[in-house]
């Protein structure tokens, strides 16, 4: 988990491992996959996402992040684990990532309305039960 | 000549053309049928149109053409299509030159541009290939890096014009690891390669446009080097999508020009058969089937004019419109050309009688715009995994989104006023989720509020309108309640439902699109126009296969829409809002041959 509040040298490798979670939870939700079965070394293809979905899915990630984000991110950085080195490399995801619970992998589905809700600012709960 | 310039150049087109009944003006019905069943291609027709420098408006301005907008393309491409899809798909295959325009270097778009200019140059684009379908990543063809270029193998079909273009735009893998990141785009020339390293692939017979050069072509390590490459490798998939975006909203414009030849030549029998001691104009049934079907054509007219000015404007929100305009536009009009041919009977069927069979030919030929560079079921596909971003950011607008977006259709929709240069770089793959057009509904709504102290509004016209578009907006709130609480799902496995969602968003759009450009051009365009009945039934045919609608449609407004119907066919113009003077056989007749500069300085 992230200790959002206190500025340890281990930050960036905590924020790598809340974006990896965060996308780890976004294909067991919208793919219907469990998560054991998910290698963030592996391309996102492998999970039958194609390539307009790898663009469609970076509209969620800027929504939790709340950064202006390349659409072409995942066909650049085509696994969990380099599109994550990436964004806390290239942008300023420590406030989001502040406000935002990050999920641990281990997390089941039915814990994740509540994530959701809070990170979903300016839903009011409209946007509830989609993960995100 | 029309008050509007960007109308313009259609309008002179269209006389230099002649009347298209007259069987001595070049593409006339008479010629371009004798062209359908010898299935040769129009040589003489095109290179007409290359010596009236029609090419020139293929070249963006700054590429030393005279391309300034869409809107402007969209009506001369009417004009060369009402004659004949066949040449103007044809002719109109250079408008992939646009791939060059937005992605080539300064001296590839010179090239590219002397050679349409200069040498009656066109291209083709080569995507498909015959295993693939829509699968631009799963293709077949590769190019292989090798010293100074590389080598291109394998075959792309079926391609318009693939054996006589001289530049062909080439989708290939330059990477065996399949991603989005495998594709690389290729402006070949075919003068600069050696001919044994490639081949075309012979005429395919088709249902339709069949004078055209429809084949294919293939490669055998053939050499291309390496200027020929669009931007950098791994690219070629971005540049496809975004090309696509220009491409599939101007297929919008053959449409227009097919349903417009159907109205005509079904009107020219409709007003002179009798039967029963009366025109079949004058019986009710067919009449208000003619109505309805001039009714879809102006909401059309809305939807593809908006998108013209759109791109100079908004082209970063076209991952949404030109999938809305693909869909919607040449689909509504299939179903006006379906609708109308009804009335006319059985002739509809002849490959002779009545105007030469040119209604059979061009529901033939039109049948393919909805098919290809994105068949309804891609942009649909392209528009569901979209929806949920178009929902959130509904739900977000704030006073300040609003007052962009305001700003914004006040110059999208206003005809009068000059729309910015074209910029392809701001072209995206995804639009984030804004889509002014239905998200400025709320504006326009309040417009319409504003608009009862208008002298010069009919009350009863006006509040009819304001219910149907508060109709619209219910039925946008609770479209984007649907998709909140909808499954959500990547990949091409979408519930079929979905889809009907995503007919549903456009209908929508058209709605929002007509109510847009009524507000903005109320003062701008003819009595009719203005007067907004035509907007109060287009809206009805809207909103009536999803609701329950009461029936407050007064038959006087169809009534005077026939009237006006008659009025333009009588007149000679075109079926749109914007009705511009056709041909007419007498103009013809005086001045049956004016030199290229004569034409083009009318």
């Amino acid at each position: 988990m992230v200790q959002s509040d206190v500025d340890t040298p281990n930050q960036s490798v905590d924020s790598v491992q809340a974006i990896q979670n965060w996308m780890v939870n976004q294909l067991v939700e919208q793919l219907s996959l469990d998560a054991k079965n998910i290698d963030v070394t592996e391309p996102l293809t492998r999970y039958g996402l194609d390539s307009i979905d790898a663009v469609t899915i970076v509209g969620e990630l800027e929504d939790w992040l709340e950064v202006e984000l390349p659409s072409t991110l995942f066909w650049d950085y085509p696994t969990i684990e380099k599109s994550a080195q990436y964004l806390v490399e290239e942008f300023d995801v420590s406030a989001a990532l502040d406000n935002a619970e990050s999920a641990a992998p281990s997390e089941t589905k039915a814990a994740k309305p509540e994530a959701s809700e809070k990170s979903g600012k300016g839903w009011g709960g409209f946007w509830k039960g989609l993960g995100g | 000549m029309h008050q509007l310039k960007q109308y313009q150049i259609a309008e002179a087109l269209e006389r230099d053309l002649g009347d298209p009944g007259h069987p001595e003006s070049t593409m006339s019905f008479k010629r371009v049928m004798e062209l359908d069943e010898s299935e040769e291609f129009p040589e003489a027709e095109v290179d007409w149109l290359y010596n009236w420098k029609l090419q020139d408006y293929y070249v963006p301005e700054n590429c030393g053409g005279k391309f300034s907008s869409f809107e402007e393309f969209v009506a001369f491409v009417r004009v060369m299509s009402r004659r004949d899809q066949t040449i103007a798909i044809a002719f109109t295959t250079m408008f992939w030159s646009f791939l060059t325009w937005m992605a080539g270097t300064d001296d590839q778009k010179k090239k590219l541009s002397q050679f349409i200019r200069e040498e009656k140059g066109t291209m083709c684009l080569a995507y498909s290939e015959r295993a693939h379908g829509s699968d631009l990543i799963g293709g077949d063809v590769t190019a292989k890096k090798v010293e100074g270029g590389y080598l291109l193998n394998g075959e792309k079909w079926p391609i318009n014009r693939a054996t006589r273009s001289g530049v062909t735009f080439v989708l290939a893998k330059t990477d065996e690891e399949e991603g989005a990141r495998c594709l690389s785009l290729f402006m070949v020339d075919k003068r600069q390669l050696d001919p044994s390293t490639y081949y075309n692939l012979p005429k395919i017979l088709t249902h339709g446009i069949r004078a055209s050069d429809m084949s294919g072509i293939g490669f055998k390590d053939c050499f291309i080097p390496e200027e020929m490459r669009l931007q950098d490798e791994g690219s070629g998939l971005e540049l496809a999508l975004k090309g696509f975006q220009i491409t599939r909203m101007l297929c919008a414009a053959f449409s227009h020009g097919a349903a417009d030849t159907a109205m005509r030549t079904t009107l020219n029998f409709a007003i002179n058969r009798v039967i029963y001691n009366k025109t079949v104009f004058d019986i009710p049934q067919p009449r208000q089937t003619l109505v309805d079907a001039f009714i879809d054509m102006l909401v059309c007219d809305c939807e593809t004019i908006g998108a013209a000015r759109g791109f100079h404007i908004i082209p970063e929100q076209f991952s949404v419109w030109a999938a809305v305009v693909k869909y919607f536009v040449t689909i509504k009009l299939e179903e006006v050309i379906n609708s109308v041919y009804v009335v006319l009977g059985s002739r509809f069927y002849m490959r002779d009688e009545h105007d030469y069979g040119i209604f059979q030919k061009l529901l033939r030929d039109n049948s393919i715009i909805s098919m290809f560079d994105g068949s309804s079921v891609v942009n649909l596909h392209a528009l569901i995994l979209q929806f949920r971003q178009i929902a959130k950011y509904r739900s977000r607008r704030k006073q300040k989104t609003m007052e962009g977006i305001q700003s914004r259709l006040d110059t999208i929709f206003s005809l009068e006023k000059s729309v910015p240069p074209f910029e392809p770089e701001k072209l995206g793959l995804f639009g984030r989720g804004a889509d002014d057009v239905l998200q400025g509904l709320e504006i326009a709504w309040e417009q319409l509020q504003a608009l009862k102290t208008e002298a010069d509004v009919d009350a009863d016209v006006l509040e009819k309108i304001i219910s149907l578009t508060t109709i619209v907006l219910e039925e946008l709130d609770a479209f984007d309640e649907r998709i909140a609480n909808s499954g959500f799902e990547h990949g091409h496995d979408q519930d079929p439902e979905l889809f009907e969602l995503a007919k549903k968003y456009c209908d929508l759009h058209a709605a929002a699109a007509s109510v847009h450009t009524w507000i903005y051009n109320r003062t701008i365009l003819d009595d009719f126009f203005s007067k907004g009945e035509w907007l109060v039934l287009g809206l009805y045919r809207r909103l009536r296969p999803w609701r329950s609608l009461p029936n407050l449609v007064p038959k006087a407004y169809s009534e005077n829409v026939a009237q006006h119907l008659l009025k333009l066919h009588q007149e000679n113009k075109m079926f749109s809002i914007v009705p511009i003077q056709l041909a007419q056989t007498e103009t013809q007749e005086e001045k049956p041959h004016a030199s290229a500069e004569l034409q083009l300085q009318a």
